[in-house]
């Protein structure tokens, strides 16, 4: 060292670059949205965000597409001492044979949205593959907050695997599957089925999943204020699930699988995310940490996808061959 | 996403549909998005498919409403929507749904022609002669520039949309602009340069480019205005200028004029149609001919060319003397327009 005076600067933590730039017709479509897709999200707005969700609702018809699905609303019980939970099953007409079948949770941020929502792609899985939809119907945060919508998820997985028979549903190939929420719940429910010696599962499929409450990632800084469900917007999903633990040191990992400490002996997973989004590097993370545990795991990380980028703009490029690789990881999981 | 922007435009009255639209376009223009998602962006917002078919251009992309490429390659039905890339050209881009078309079939269709026209413009390949071409000024500049390494010049004739193989045509226009043509067969039209003054260089291959530009600057010089006081053609190829490029070449800005072309400046100060009536005399087959380019009577040319005789001294009726007074004339463009500087050469000014 010499003798001269130093200025020290400490490099702040938390420094990370602009935002990723957003996929050409990704960011069209945004700017087409404007202000509709990145209002922020807060506690008070939860029953005006609920009502617009609702009128985007999927109707019957819909759901059997000109009767190639059969649609039923099942009441099944719920978790010891709640309410019973409700499923949709979508099951193809064409095919009486036992199938595979996805049991899915619906994105939502723990806060919205119920058990249609999402669902016509999974049905176009449904008639691609010839496989049945279950949609559970879980309670949301904050009315109920952990651990009722992993619970009542838990539950509805566990009476759709033990009647799999009476669904005409083949136990060997239950996947799990959810985007946003519905990922991180279809990942806790995966880690709970493992620690319970639960229903064996063929798969996860983790879509641009929801599993840290810590919420300070280098994506999670970088993406605030950017595109959607930024930081602020998911730090008022998690506060509303979690209450005052949230971000604390005894956050389950079934509310948050991020906290997982094992990761190990988990059914083979699928995890998608964009690069332009709050919850890349948590689930990147996590598909890495699969893997480092000896499991198997599958990760597409889609340049310029902001959250949910499919969804929203299923027409552009990148979202149709985001959603081909769904397809053909399920086909190949499936070997349907 | 039709009817997504059809809600949102209800939801949003002050940003209606056509708001969205063309901020859809726009976003895909600032990007610069190639042809396929300018397409898509029509089928979606359309809500039907749609089509982009460019033959002379190769160009043929059919998108569904969902987004999804089309493999196959059909006619379109004349019946649909359809509207020009270029303005004045063939139906390039195609809604495939009958008309007649509503206020966002309306606005797709043209801000979509927009969108793609810009792309063409950008990325144009293998284009026949008499298109308007792409005035990159910096890939210009070095096409143009015999000092530039071949593979420069070669890669920047390639984002003209020239290939190796193509042939070219440099244009230099009135105030320094440099252009870049295609070209296909020997004959070249008039470019399409407004009002301005233009010399219009042969037809070459890529690498030769900065000879045509030579050429083109020497016609260019050989060019007028059209008046009266400057009568001559505004286009002149280099291709028909002959021996005349010989003579161009021995004016230079420190060349005295010519007694005849003083003559020409003290007869033109005699009357204003003297200087468009010798031009008409010395560029037309004859003097019936010249009348008519002058909507003047014969026997009133006669009377004039008697005049001009008078104050120029020399026949123009003879051989010898229209040569002469077609001579004098050339001489007094190319003073009029002065070889251009050395700097200018090497660096010129683009459009």
């Amino acid at each position: 060292m010499t003798g001269e005076p130093m200025t020290t600067t400490t490099p702040a933590p938390s420094a990370v670059g602009p935002p990723p730039p957003f996929d050409l017709e990704l960011a069209a479509v945004l700017d087409v949205l404007g202000d509709q897709m990145s209002l922020p999200v807060t506690v008070d707005m939860i029953p005006a965000m609920r009502a617009s969700f609702a009128q985007w609702r999927t109707s019957d018809e819909d759901l059997s597409r000109g009767g190639a699905f059969e649609v039923q609303d099942l009441s099944v019980p719920g978790p010891p001492g709640a309410p019973a939970v409700s499923l949709l099953v979508c099951r193809p007409t064409a095919t009486s044979a036992p199938m595979a079948a996805i049991y899915y949770m619906h994105a939502g941020g723990m806060i919205l949205g119920d058990n249609r929502l999402g669902l016509p792609e999974a049905l176009d899985w449904a008639q691609e593959l010839n496989l049945a939809i279950v949609s559970v119907e879980y309670r949301l945060a904050p009315e109920h907050p952990h651990p009722a919508p992993v619970e009542d998820c838990y539950a509805g997985l566990v009476w759709t695997a033990t009647h799999a028979g009476d669904l005409g549903v083949d136990p060997d190939r239950i996947i799990v599957a959810g985007g946003s929420a519905g990922g991180g719940l279809a990942a806790a429910v995966a880690l709970l089925a493992r620690d319970r010696g639960g229903p064996p599962l063929a798969g996860q499929m983790l879509m641009c999943p929801m599993i840290d409450d810590r919420n300070d990632s280098p994506s999670s800084r970088q993406m605030a204020g950017q595109g959607v469900w930024d930081r602020n917007a998911n730090s008022t999903g998690w506060s509303a699930l979690l209450g005052a633990g949230c971000g604390g040191p005894d956050v389950s990992p079934y509310a948050a699988p991020a906290r997982a400490a094992d990761l190990s002996g988990l059914p083979t997973a699928f995890v998608d995310v964009g690069s332009a989004e709050t919850f890349r590097d948590e689930d990147v993370t996590y598909a890495t940490r699969i893997w480092q545990a000896g499991g198997r795991a599958e990760l597409h990380v889609w340049p310029g996808g902001f959250h949910g980028f499919d969804r929203t703009a299923p027409q552009a490029a990148i979202s149709r061959d985001a959603k081909a690789a769904r397809v053909r990881w399920l086909r190949r999981v499936l070997q349907a | 996403m039709r009817e997504l922007v059809a809600k949102l435009a209800a939801l949003d009255p002050d940003a209606g549909a056509a708001v969205k639209v063309i901020a859809y376009f726009d976003r895909l223009i600032e990007g610069q998005a190639g042809l396929e998602p300018i397409v898509r962006g029509a089928a979606v917002l359309a809500g039907c498919p749609a089509r982009l078919i460019d033959d002379e251009r190769r160009v043929h992309i059919e998108i569904e409403a969902d987004g999804r490429r089309r493999d196959a390659v059909t006619r379109p039905d004349p019946a649909w929507l359809s509207a020009p890339v270029v303005p004045g050209g063939p139906q390039a881009l195609w809604l495939e749904r009958p008309g007649p078309a509503g206020p966002i079939d309306a606005m797709v269709l043209e801000r979509a022609t927009a969108a793609a026209r810009v792309v063409l413009a950008r990325t144009r390949r293998g284009v026949a002669a008499g298109c308007v071409t792409p005035h990159d000024p910096a890939s210009v500049e070095v096409v143009l520039d015999a000092t530039v390494p071949a593979d420069l010049r070669l890669n920047a004739a390639r984002r003209l949309g020239l290939d190796r193989t193509a042939r070219a045509r440099a244009v230099a226009l009135e105030g320094g602009l440099a252009r870049v043509e295609a070209a296909s067969g020997s004959q070249a039209p008039d470019p399409d340069v407004g009002r301005r003054r233009a010399g219009v260089g042969p037809a070459v291959a890529v690498l030769e480019l900065p000879s045509s530009w030579a050429a083109a600057r020497t016609a260019l010089r050989l060019t007028a205005d059209g008046t009266a006081s400057d009568p001559g053609p505004r286009i002149v190829h280099a291709d028909h200028l002959g021996g005349l490029a010989v003579l161009a070449a021995a004016v230079v800005a420190a060349t005295e004029p010519a007694p005849d072309v003083r003559a020409l400046e003290r007869v033109g100060a005699d009357a204003p149609w003297m200087l468009a009536t010798l031009d008409a005399i010395a560029s037309s087959p004859s003097l019936r001919a010249a009348a008519g380019v002058l909507s003047v009577h014969h026997s009133t040319l006669q009377d004039r060319i008697a005049r001009a005789e008078h104050l120029l001294g020399w026949s123009i009726r003879e051989p010898q003397g229209r040569l002469r007074l077609q001579l004098a004339l050339v001489l007094r463009r190319l003073h009029r327009n002065r070889p251009l500087e050395a700097e200018w050469d090497r660096r010129p000014p683009w459009t």
